[in-house]
């Protein structure tokens, strides 16, 4: 069992298994021949601590107190932005879901196209939507609530979508023998299922949404963003702190509500 | 010498329970020892206190001499393996793996975190892998194994340590009868042959008459017998399970069963 | 005789449910904030029919530029790449500490939840503003930005799943007298590696989006040249951009699914 080397992998060979090695290798070449794409450079890593610390000084200044209020409807222009996009989505997003859903979609065709139709929603990050709509709409809140309702739409129909397809079947059968009708059997016998995952989702959606809001102001998209890229731009680092701060307050703030309230709506809708 | 001797050990866990209360007992190097018990007596708890994996709240506990304090904790475990109940390989492991992961105690440098092992190591895992009679087995996968067969390899592993005690809590709690036979007939084997100290936890008193040089009974964290199978009366067995009334020798199994 | 089958008093009057309560209310916020925001419904329904013209405005894509378009989304992949790979260095060493029966010390446990909190609640744009403006322009401080928000997911996914590990395993190991990286080498990893290999797969492709946008702040990629084709009118261009990083996106979605079901 043991050949001449003093150490061994615990492997038959006594070499490391096939699957590790190829693994680590391949991944090890992609970094190598993707370096240059990514414009890694010694020198400048080692240097950008120095910049980096320097950067962080320069942050170190007074703030801008006056900004505050400013900051503040900002602040709930984009809270706001996410709370609609969202709403709007779950309004599309329900009848969406049921379509793709391949145990209560009307026919095969309907859950292909829906499906495929979906994935392109959801291919696109938001900040393109975004720019997309600027340029139709024009700048301001509503192209970005747009942007983010409709890459909403295509992830939350497509969880829906899956929840839908892990009902309980007996379930819905029973409420189908006793004659219901096609909207019936959906209403009342899957979708009540799905609730409990349907909360967590939109929970985690609005939370999401809240951090993808606060950049789509760099491209005009309205909320808090715009403010954001212009203080790095104008120098403005007495507001750079304030702002992001209060982002990092409010997402947190959301974080820790959120969960607690997914628990507690979870809990009591199984009840 | 791989004497352990226990004095006045008591262990209260956080939340208030005394679940061993002044145990004291001195275990002969090189015996079969079980500890008998009902559920809740405590015996996992001491088992577990001579090894480090719970503390001592008071008292002592002293290896071969050695008192067992929080710096030493690995140098203890060591020298004393542990079979478990449910045999806590990993499963996703291969055999061969599991009874390696006996060696890294005494192992600690860099290599070990990369899978690489010495071949001194590897000799020691085919060498106790030969004796639990699992080299056909040693390279599939842990989860792969029936029950007695994973509870094999959980014995090579602490038998790769190269153990002065080996301690089993209820190993063959989750096996059938005729495998529970063959652990035990592999334990004492292992006792008789490498002169290694076993302490063993088990509910089957039958199990404990035929295999122990020594028993000792355990009840609600007290010691409330020490002595051979022989001195082992059904009276003696009242004490230690608490059960008035109980005579016939079969009866008394079912009855341990709920225990 | 008849028998009632409900006999006495019928059924008990139903308990209030607060449903409609909230309801109410969430409507009434809605428009509030539709007010607020000045999103007029009207100019949104004249907007539809203007809509259909605009979008129709993509419809001839102008691939002139397509080796430029190539390399830029070759760029961009390459930054999600990079970034990963640093998440996934970080988040290996940090989660083992920020599992709750693995870390040495509740207090480490603690700090370094903390800290993966902390790197998770940064948008990877804003950091992507900050490194930029710290280190220079580049994909290199796109890469960065990237990786620092998926360390935190990646260590609090992988925490979470370590912590589920039956304690029994953990035990088993230590028994013998390992120390900490052994048992979490030997113990943690090999029984998680499915899951996390799969989580991996799934932060690459959503890395892949974040990548392709970071190009707005300087950072690299194709984000940067979809703004400038937008903001010259330049709809034949901006169509192409669009198609090159959608079908790269939906390639490397189906790539990455692909993978994780040979995983399961």
């Amino acid at each position: 069992m043991t050949k001449g080397w003093n150490w061994r992998w615990p492997t038959r060979s006594g070499l490391p298994p096939l699957a590790a090695v190829a693994a680590v290798a391949g991944v090890l070449l992609m970094l190598w021949l993707t370096a240059p794409l990514v414009e890694i450079d010694l020198h400048r890593i080692l240097g950008s601590a120095g910049k980096m610390a320097a950067f962080a000084g320069d942050l170190m200044v007074k703030p801008d107190w006056k900004y505050l209020p400013q900051l503040f409807w900002k602040m709930v222009e984009t809270m706001e932005m996410s709370f609609v996009a969202t709403s709007i989505a779950l309004v599309v997003s329900l009848p969406l879901g049921l379509l793709a859903a391949r145990n209560a979609t009307p026919h095969v065709l309907v859950y292909r196209v829906i499906r495929d139709l979906l994935g392109l929603l959801r291919a696109m990050p938001e900040l393109v939507w975004a720019l997309v709509f600027v340029s139709a709409v024009g700048l301001g809140p509503l192209a970005g609530v747009m942007a983010l309702a409709i890459v909403t739409v295509g992830f939350m129909s497509k969880f829906f979508a899956e929840s839908i397809e892990v009902v309980d079947p007996k379930q819905v059968e029973g409420i189908a023998a006793h004659g219901a009708g096609w909207i019936q059997v959906r209403l009342f016998g899957m979708l009540p299922q799905v609730l409990p995952d349907f909360v967590g989702t939109v929970m985690y959606v609005l939370d999401h949404n809240l951090r993808a809001a606060t950049i789509l102001g760099f491209v005009g998209a309205g909320g808090i963003g715009f403010d954001l890229i212009m203080s790095v731009r104008l120098f403005q680092y007495d507001r750079l702190l304030l702002i992001a701060g209060s982002i990092y307050l409010v997402v947190t703030a959301l974080d820790h509500l959120s969960n607690r309230w997914r628990s507690r709506i979870i809990h009591g809708a199984a009840a | 010498m791989s004497t352990i001797a226990l004095r006045s050990v008591t262990k209260r866990f956080p939340n208030g329970f005394e679940a061993i209360k002044d145990v004291s007992a001195e275990i002969a190097s090189g015996s079969f020892t079980v500890i008998l018990g009902p559920s809740g007596a405590g015996k996992s708890t001491l088992l577990r206190l001579i090894n480090g994996l719970e503390s001592l709240t008071t008292g002592s506990v002293r290896i071969a001499g050695t008192p067992q304090v929080k710096g030493n904790l690995r140098e203890t475990r060591r020298r004393v393996g542990m079979v478990f109940q449910r045999f806590n390989l990993v499963e996703r492991l291969s055999v061969v793996t599991n009874v390696l992961t006996g060696r890294l105690g005494h192992r600690s440098w860099f290599g070990s975190l990369f899978f690489l092992f010495r071949r001194e190591d590897m000799d020691i895992a085919q060498e106790t892998l030969e004796r639990v009679g699992l080299t056909g087995k040693a390279w599939s996968r842990a989860d792969k194994l029936s029950g007695g067969e994973q509870q094999r390899v959980g014995i090579a592993r602490a038998l790769a340590q190269r153990p002065e005690v080996i301690l089993a809590d209820e190993p063959v709690a989750s096996l059938d009868p005729v495998t529970s036979e063959e652990i035990m007939g592999l334990l004492r084997e292992i006792c008789d042959r490498d002169g290694i100290t076993v302490v063993v936890n088990l509910h089957q008193v039958e199990l404990a008459r035929h295999y122990a040089d020594r028993i000792i009974g355990l009840n609600a964290g007290r010691l409330v017998f020490d002595g051979t199978p022989a001195q082992l009366t059904d009276q003696v067995l009242e004490t230690i399970y608490e059960r008035k009334g109980m005579i016939d020798d079969q009866r008394l199994e079912l009855a341990l069963a709920y225990a | 005789m008849k028998r009632r089958l409900v006999p006495g008093t019928p059924l008990a009057p139903r308990p209030r449910s607060l449903f409609p309560v909230w309801l109410a209310a969430v409507l009434a916020l809605l428009w509030l904030i539709v007010h607020h925001l000045g999103i007029s419904f009207e100019t949104l329904g004249y907007g539809v029919t203007d809509m259909g013209e605009y979008f129709s405005r993509y419809g001839r894509p102008d691939f002139g530029d397509l080796p430029s378009y190539l390399r830029l989304m070759a760029v961009t992949l390459a930054t999600a790449f990079w970034g990963t790979v640093f998440a996934l260095v970080v988040a290996f060493l940090l989660a083992p500490l920020a599992a709750r029966n693995l870390s040495p010390h509740p207090l480490v446990f603690r700090a370094t939840r903390e800290l993966l909190n902390v790197m998770r609640a940064l948008p990877d744009l804003l950091l992507a503003l900050f490194f930029v403006a710290a280190i220079g322009l580049g994909p290199m401080p796109g890469a960065l930005a990237v990786g620092v928000p998926t360390a935190g997911f990646l260590a609090k996914f992988f925490a979470e799943s370590l912590e589920r590990v039956d304690a029994g395993i953990y035990e088993g190991l230590a028994s013998t007298g390992a120390n900490f990286p052994q048992v979490v080498m030997y113990a943690g990893w090999p029984s998680i590696l499915r899951e996390a290999l799969g989580f991996t797969l799934y932060i690459l492709d959503r890395n892949v989006r974040m990548a392709s946008v970071l190009g707005l702040v300087g950072a690299g990629g194709i984000g940067a040249a979809l703004h400038v084709t937008l903001s010259l009118f330049d709809y034949g261009r901006s169509a192409a951009l669009i198609l090159v990083m959608l079908v790269t996106i939906l390639l490397v979605d189906y790539a990455s699914a692909w993978l994780r079901r040979r995983l399961a």
